[in-house]
């Protein structure tokens, strides 16, 4: 199954970059991540943590009326790396379809190359939030989930 | 009582006068690589622990070649304040110190309370990358005498000699091989090494501001555990950027003699084949 085209432009514009280009990239990811709406501000605590990542990552999903995922983050700003990183599973995933989001790779980033500019560390933990992400989501399709896999 | 080596540690007041003055370098040394270009201190340079400072192929640092390369291009000469400051509580901001002394740069420091004190303190940053013109550079051999191995570290725990584990209280137990929070990965055994005592590196800076606590306040919390300057003492971490920061307090704050860095740290020895562990 190809990636989400949104996905996959942004895995192709980071295959194409050098390091500083990436880590600009990355930076104004970071700057874009929104903040939570006010309307979903008292689902707050009700948020996931994401215990993968070394910084508080708090992950909030929001099915939409036509089915399609919404994600929202929480992420300190002293954490960039992890903000730009959300920020790319964020506009690449979002407004898509349960089985889009769940049929991505967990190895999909490998040619964006982020390995000369990230430590495996975060790499890693990019890898935790995408698989929080479609936790999220099987969570939302609750009782769907039945007539999903069938 | 003062710190012992009170000129190793500079204040951010003492940064913000010496911006502009040509000798004094100031080095942003982060956890988030990202952070520097998201804004710096105002003429500061970066490096990286981990595309700057390490080989590019095996598990060490860069050479002395490449180190000398390195501080060139950032517009250091032998001769160069250089100031040291990051997030995490100046964590890879005293590795990067370490590591500039292991390749013989002795005029160094750290800016207490690293980029959150600054930040705190409404002091400008900037997004304009500083560049200097190059130098040439001398590195001196490297200084075994504050960087451990395996072999080293071994000799310390038969021989029942200080080690300082300064992971957290649950990586020190066995339960978790990383950092809470953090992927639990790297070693295939939980545990320490044994003998070692227990001693978390945040213990050693204030939560309000990440400024370094007080010398008697530093004093009783490594002496209570037995933590004494008469010995030689090895401290270690999970990849050795925690325990540069206990390395930096007991060599400068405390005046340890002879303090040494294990930077194989928790993801060699967990790793290594007959290695003895306790849990």
């Amino acid at each position: 199954m190809p990636l989400p085209p949104k996905l996959q432009e942004i895995v192709d514009d980071f295959a194409s970059m050098t390091r500083e280009e990436k880590i600009e990239t990355l930076v104004a990811y970071s700057e874009s991540l929104p903040s939570i709406p006010d309307r979903l501000k008292d689902q707050r605590d009700k948020m996931d943590d994401v215990p993968e990542c070394m910084t508080p990552v708090c992950l909030l999903g929001e099915k939409q009326p036509d089915g399609s995922i919404e994600f929202f983050f929480e992420i300190p700003p002293q954490s960039p790396t992890v903000r730009g990183l959300a920020a790319i599973l964020g506009n690449g995933l979002n407004g898509l379809k349960p089985e889009e989001i769940l049929s991505v790779p967990g190895d999909f980033f490998l040619p964006m190359n982020l390995q000369d500019t990230i430590s495996q560390q975060r790499i890693n933990g990019f890898m935790g939030v995408l698989a929080h992400m479609k936790q999220t989501v099987v969570k939302l399709l609750g009782d769907d989930l039945n007539n999903f896999l069938r | 009582m003062s710190y012992v080596h009170p000129e190793y540690l500079v204040e951010t007041d003492w940064v913000a006068e010496h911006l502009n003055d040509p000798e004094v370098r100031i080095i942003e040394s982060d956890e988030d690589p990202l952070l520097y270009a998201v804004g710096h201190i105002p003429g500061a340079v970066q490096v990286d622990w981990f595309s700057t400072l390490q080989h590019p192929l095996r598990r060490d640092f860069l050479t002395k070649e490449k180190f000398e390369e390195v501080a060139s291009n950032l517009g250091i000469t032998n001769d160069t304040t250089v100031v040291f400051y990051g997030d995490k509580s100046n964590w890879f901001a005293c590795y990067a110190l370490w590591l500039f002394q292991y390749y013989g740069h002795q005029n160094v420091r750290i800016m207490n309370g690293g980029r959150a004190k600054w930040e705190k303190e409404s002091r400008p940053l900037v997004k304009e990358v500083a560049s200097y013109e190059k130098t040439t550079y001398r590195a001196k051999e490297a200084d075994k005498d504050i960087r451990a191995f395996r072999d080293d570290v071994l000799k310390q725990s038969t021989g029942k000699k200080p080690l300082v584990d300064v992971r957290s209280p649950k990586e020190y137990s066995g339960e978790l091989i990383s950092m809470p929070n953090y992927p639990q990965e790297g070693a295939t055994r939980g545990g320490h090494i044994p003998g070692a005592v227990s001693i978390p590196w945040a213990q050693a800076v204030n939560d309000a501001d990440s400024t370094f606590k007080t010398p008697d306040e530093l004093r009783a919390l490594y002496e209570g555990k037995g933590i004494k300057p008469d010995e030689e003492v090895i401290a270690y971490c999970r990849i050795g950027e925690r325990s540069s920061l206990t390395w930096f307090v007991l060599k400068y704050l405390l005046g340890y003699p002879k303090v040494k860095n294990y930077d194989g740290s928790w993801t060699e020895w967990g790793n290594l084949v007959d290695a003895p562990i306790e849990r």
